[in-house]
């Protein structure tokens, strides 16, 4: 079964994709589907995807509705009054099957005026109807108004209530959430440059990391693939420019690695971003590297991300040369830990290997050595870290389940809750999660990862806290230069506002130069903190063999979310002993596995927040010499 | 210089280490002397040449400036240049490594004017000639023998920037460093992807241009290159296409003795890169004191006892014997002082660091409050050079421009030592901790 699995992926012309409204509401495979819009512009097709999620969503919801217990796409019975049906028939004459056909493809639905004008209808009726309903009384209504566009902007705390509702309920299911794709207007083609309010789904962002060649980029790129958001074309282009270079399982990487000479070695250098979404959550890819020399990179990735997922190799080896010492299994869980990861997925990857074959002593085997390491790294093994084995490659467990025939032991380790979910799959676990940390009332906190220029200065960035609105006068810290957010960008698309979690592209009204990478786009009136001297306390993970003890002189690079500075210790506070708990003051050194407060010079300020305010922007770690050697937290900063 | 392959080698470099720092301390000191008129002489004979033709160009130098017209002027040059003949007389023939001499008449900080009479081997061969009169001493020479002659290049390049930097014994030095913004992967809107990867490409291009014109301006003088030896760092994969690119020059290419993946660039590259690149480098001074010192920092967190810090232990440790390795920075700002309380006649000893040198009490007697006399004040370092050997010690200077010298500097107060048995200083010094914590305690205030 394993093998069929396979031969399915690696030729996806063999393979395509039903429409399942059971499973999990999936949109259906829009892109592949509608060849004209792979001809238009990016911002066209986005438009009209979100378009198409729209009618999706309304599909699904009219299906389930009318729909009790199981079944598949060809039996369910039709609610002859939604109108949205009554236009399809019409447009169809007549026709129910070719009504039906056309159903399932909404992108081509799309292109009847009538039936954008019957969703506009149904939006806002539906609108009218929820008025008492907290879950839509936020937005939709908002958005369908021109001029209510700004009062919109002033109810942005809501979203935080959406986005409860989006995870709160154990049973999310696709129908009850359907509507909040409907967000997302239709824009004509003419005016994709006005800004439109922003999808009230919550936005997630998932960094995969692991030791390198566990296949990271390989699962995101199947990830991709699975949920429709690269095409067929593309697809067989990087096939067949991976069997050039003798690499035929390379392909999915190729989404996620697009350099040449990442391409070439096989190796992620930069952090691959890419987005998709499902009915409930929208998410952003990142895809760090695990070769070591390219951690810097990896940290600011994480620094990014809310959700890790941890990519371990099953095959025999590998898990273990990840794992040992120096290994990058260890280094990423615990860089991502303090780097503000809230939840852990451990996906214990190449299951279909031949030395695995799915097999569960395998599984357990990695779990069981993870399980202690993670919880020294802090995580809360029982609730905040899930495992899930699948294979990157083939893509089971990653969007449909794995053939019980194949894997027999793991529906039931799901039915029993034992991973900390009961969710099967890579993707309905991501569904389930929710970012409870989120403050969009608050001060507001953007870590700049990169800038460009592209008409205008193009700040990437995501937002900490606070909400992130067009026009308004932002500081950047640590230079406290006050500038205009001309434009916000979530994933290409200009909207009005971003709230805490979006990954966005902010247009300043500044010059490249005013920004760079580490500085913070901060509120005018309440700016974020940049000190160069700091109080930390800080755990020794790992020193150097070259310099095995931790005093005051001693050098080394300080990372705290996006920023990367030398720095240098001033002086020991105090120390406490791993072993014996004892604490002294004034130590002269300590060594690792200790705790220490102690004082820090940086090279230059960085923007920073106490531990206690602001943990995103209070978090830092030291690496030396390519390797970790401690994480720490701010205490306290001298204001300068 | 080669490596302590036996004992005895080692303690001639240990010697030799030594001498180095003596001389160094001589040359600033005579560097900083200033004398009254042009009645300085600097002389320096290269081995191999004869006392007797250096004398009869002495003899002929006392003719020439008898004729001087101002009186005070001649008289002094004339008295320097009989110091010189009188210096001579006590060599017999030039000693086999040359030799320097320095006479004159210097002011003093208190405006006293001091006769200054030096002659000395120095510790290996000086290749120069030079007679000079003037109102200054003339040590450039002497600098020479300080410098190792080993000179190693480092290119450090990644992707944000470049730096060339170089390394001669424990001299580390940042020749230049700049910066650059490339393109990153995060793709752009609107932009063709087939266009932004060739203007990656391009701006990638002009980059490893760049690097290498810079390279072949810093490292190759007079049509060869200046370095014994090239260490290319780098994360990613600039440094290999750099040295493949035909833009590098190949003179240069020659000589690259190592590339190394270093996973920052700039300055902590660049400490990256000299680490890793240690066998390459063989035995620059640097990488000889960062092994010492990590031996060091090694017994420290292998918790064996067999190491010491500061000064007052690292001397009792030395009263004791126990001081096998004896590392000091080179310099270390600690003054000794021998202090007499006069009433008593009881003496005492002081270690004080220049802000202590300030506290009065510090030269009172405790009880009685009367003023001590200062017998003997030496710089701590200098008093070490001169009695190390008496305690059975070898001892080693350090610098604090590796990240380790840093750290032993600023982190264990500059001194300390490897010990030959295990030593319980704690019950010794549980006094001076007290003074420790009031002394850092006003630190804290600044947050």
């Amino acid at each position: 079964m394993a093998d069929e699995d396979k031969k399915g992926a690696l030729n996806p012309n063999a393979k395509s994709f039903t429409f399942n409204p059971n499973a999990s509401t999936w949109a259906p495979p829009a892109a592949a589907a509608a060849p004209p819009a792979q001809s238009q512009p990016a911002a066209i097709r986005t438009a009209q995807a979100a378009a198409t999620d729209k009618v999706t969503d309304q599909l699904a919801a009219a299906k389930i509705a009318s729909q009790a217990g199981e079944g598949s796409d060809d039996e369910e019975p039709i609610d002859e009054t939604d109108p949205l049906w009554q236009v399809t028939l019409r447009i169809a004459g007549g026709d129910r099957a070719r009504a039906k056909r056309m159903l399932e493809n909404p992108d081509a639905l799309m292109a009847h005026p009538e039936i954008v004008a019957v969703i506009d209808a149904t939006a806002a009726a539906d609108d009218a109807a929820a008025d008492e309903d907290w879950e839509t009384a936020a937005s939709p209504a908002a958005a369908h108004s021109q001029e209510a566009e700004e009062t919109a902007a002033a109810a942005a705390a809501a979203p935080a209530a959406a986005a409860e509702g989006g995870a709160g309920g154990d049973k999310a299911d696709g129908g009850e959430e359907g509507d909040e794709g409907e967000d997302a207007e239709p824009e004509p083609a003419e005016t994709t440059e006005t800004a439109i309010e922003e999808d009230p789904r919550e936005h997630l962002n998932l960094v995969f990391i692991g030791h390198v060649d566990a296949g990271k980029s390989t699962l995101s790129g199947n990830i991709l693939y699975l949920t429709d958001f690269v095409d067929k074309r593309t697809i067989e282009r990087y096939e067949r420019e991976a069997k050039q270079r003798n690499r035929e399982s390379w392909f999915l990487a190729y989404i996620m690695d697009t350099n040449e000479e990442e391409r070439a070695k096989g190796k992620t250098v930069e952090v691959g971003r890419a987005h998709f979404h499902s009915d409930v959550k929208r998410f952003t890819i990142l895809d760090a590297p695990g070769h070591n020399a390219y951690v810097p990179n990896m940290i600011q990735g994480a620094a990014q991300a809310d959700v890790g997922i941890l990519v371990i190799s099953a095959r025999r080896g590998e898990f273990e040369t990840g794992f040992e010492k120096g290994g990058q299994t260890r280094e990423h869980a615990l860089l991502a830990k303090t780097l503000g990861v809230r939840y852990l997925i451990v996906v214990i990857n190449k299951m279909d290997d031949h030395t695995v074959n799915w097999s569960r002593e395998r599984f357990d085997e990695c779990t069981s050595k993870l399980k202690p390491f993670l919880r020294s790294c802090g995580y809360a093994v029982k609730k905040d870290v899930m495992f899930v084995p699948l294979s990157g490659l083939t893509g089971a467990n990653v969007k449909v389940r794995v053939e019980p025939a194949v894997c027999p032991w793991w529906d039931k380790l799901v039915a029993d809750g034992e991973n900390n979910t009961q969710q099967g799959t890579l993707l309905e676990v991501l569904d389930r999660l929710h970012m409870d940390n989120r403050d969009p009332a608050g001060p507001l906190r953007c870590p700049v990862l990169d800038r460009y220029t592209d008409r205008g200065t193009i700040a990437l960035s995501k937002v900490e806290q606070g909400t992130l609105r067009a026009g308004t006068k932002v500081m950047i810290m640590p230079t406290k230069q006050v500038t205009r957010v001309e434009a916000v960008y979530i994933n290409e698309t200009r909207v009005s506002s971003a709230k805490t979690g979006e990954n966005v592209s902010i247009k300043l009204a500044c010059t490249e130069a005013d920004v760079q990478k580490g500085f913070v786009v901060c509120d005018e009136a309440r700016p974020c903190h940049a000190s160069k001297t700091l109080l930390a306390q800080i755990a020794l993970v790992e020193l150097t063999e070259q310099r095995p003890i931790f005093s005051s002189g001693y050098e080394a690079i300080f990372h705290c979310h996006t920023a990367e500075e030398e720095c240098a210790v001033i002086d020991l506070v105090s120390a406490t002993d791993k072993k014996t708990g004892k604490v002294t003051r004034r130590p002269r050194f300590a060594k690792e596995g200790g705790v220490v407060t102690a004082k820090i010079r940086l090279a230059r300020s960085v923007p920073v927040e106490k531990y206690d305010d602001m943990p995103q922007l209070g978090r830092f770690t030291l690496r030396t010499e390519g390797k970790t050697i401690a994480i720490g937290k701010i205490l306290d900063f001298k204001n300068e | 210089m080669s490596s302590a392959k036996s004992a005895a080698p080692a303690d001639d470099a240990g010697d030799r280490q030594v001498e180095m720092w003596k001389i160094k301390k001589l040359i600033k000191s005579l560097q900083k002397a200033r004398g009254n008129g042009t009645s300085m002489i600097s002389l320096v004979i290269p081995p191999g040449d004869q006392i007797s033709r250096v004398g009869k160009m002495l003899a002929d130098e006392y003719g020439t400036a008898s004729n001087i017209k101002s009186r005070v002027n001649r008289l002094s040059v004339l008295g320097a240049i009989t110091s010189t003949q009188q210096r001579l007389k006590l060599y017999n023939k030039v000693p086999p490594n040359g030799l320097v001499i320095y006479c004159g008449t210097i002011m003093t900080d208190e405006g006293k004017e001091k006769r200054v009479n030096i002659d000395f081997e120095p510790f290996k061969p000086i290749n120069t000639s030079l007679y000079l009169c003037d109102n200054k001493f003339h040590t450039e020479a002497l600098d020479e023998l300080l410098q190792d002659d080993d000179r190693f290049g480092f290119i450090v390049m990644d992707g944000n920037g470049c730096l060339y930097g170089t390394l001669q014994g424990s001299h580390r030095e940042v020749i230049h460093k700049f910066t650059v913004d490339l393109p990153k992967k995060h793709g752009r809107g609107g932009q063709s992807a087939l266009r932004f990867a060739r203007l990656r490409l391009e701006k990638r291009h002009n980059y490893v241009r760049k690097v290498a014109e810079f390279a072949t301006q810093f490292f190759i003088t007079d049509n060869k290159c200046n370095c014994v030896g090239l260490v290319m760092a780098g994360s990613a994969d600039f440094k290999s296409e750099l040295m493949t690119s035909d833009l590098f020059d190949p003179r240069l290419l020659k000589h690259v003795v190592k590339t190394v993946d270093v996973s920052y660039g700039g300055e902590s590259g660049f400490n990256q890169a000299i680490e890793l690149s240690g066998e390459a480098l063989g035995n620059v001074k640097l990488v000889q004191e960062k092994r010492l010192l990590q031996k060091y920092f090694d017994e420290i967190s292998q918790d064996t006892g067999k190491y010491c810090f500061m000064v007052d232990d690292t001397l009792k440790g030395l009263d004791l014997g126990a001081v096998e390795t004896l590392i000091v920075w080179e310099n270390l700002d600690i003054n000794r002082y021998t202090l007499r309380n006069n009433t008593t006649q009881e003496e005492k000893v002081l270690h004080l660091t220049p802000e202590q040198e300030r506290n009065e009490s510090h030269f009172r007697d405790g009880e009685t409050g009367a003023e001590l006399e200062t017998i003997d004040k030496i710089a701590l370092v200098e008093w070490i050079a001169n009695n190390y050997k008496n305690f059975g010690a070898t001892l080693e200077f350090v610098t604090n421009r590796s990240q380790e010298g840093s750290q032993f500097c600023r982190g264990f107060g500059g001194i300390g030592g490897l010990l030959r048995w295990q030593v319980d200083f704690a019950q010794l010094d549980e006094a001076m901790h007290e003074e420790d914590d009031d002394e850092w305690g006003n630190d804290m205030d600044g947050f």
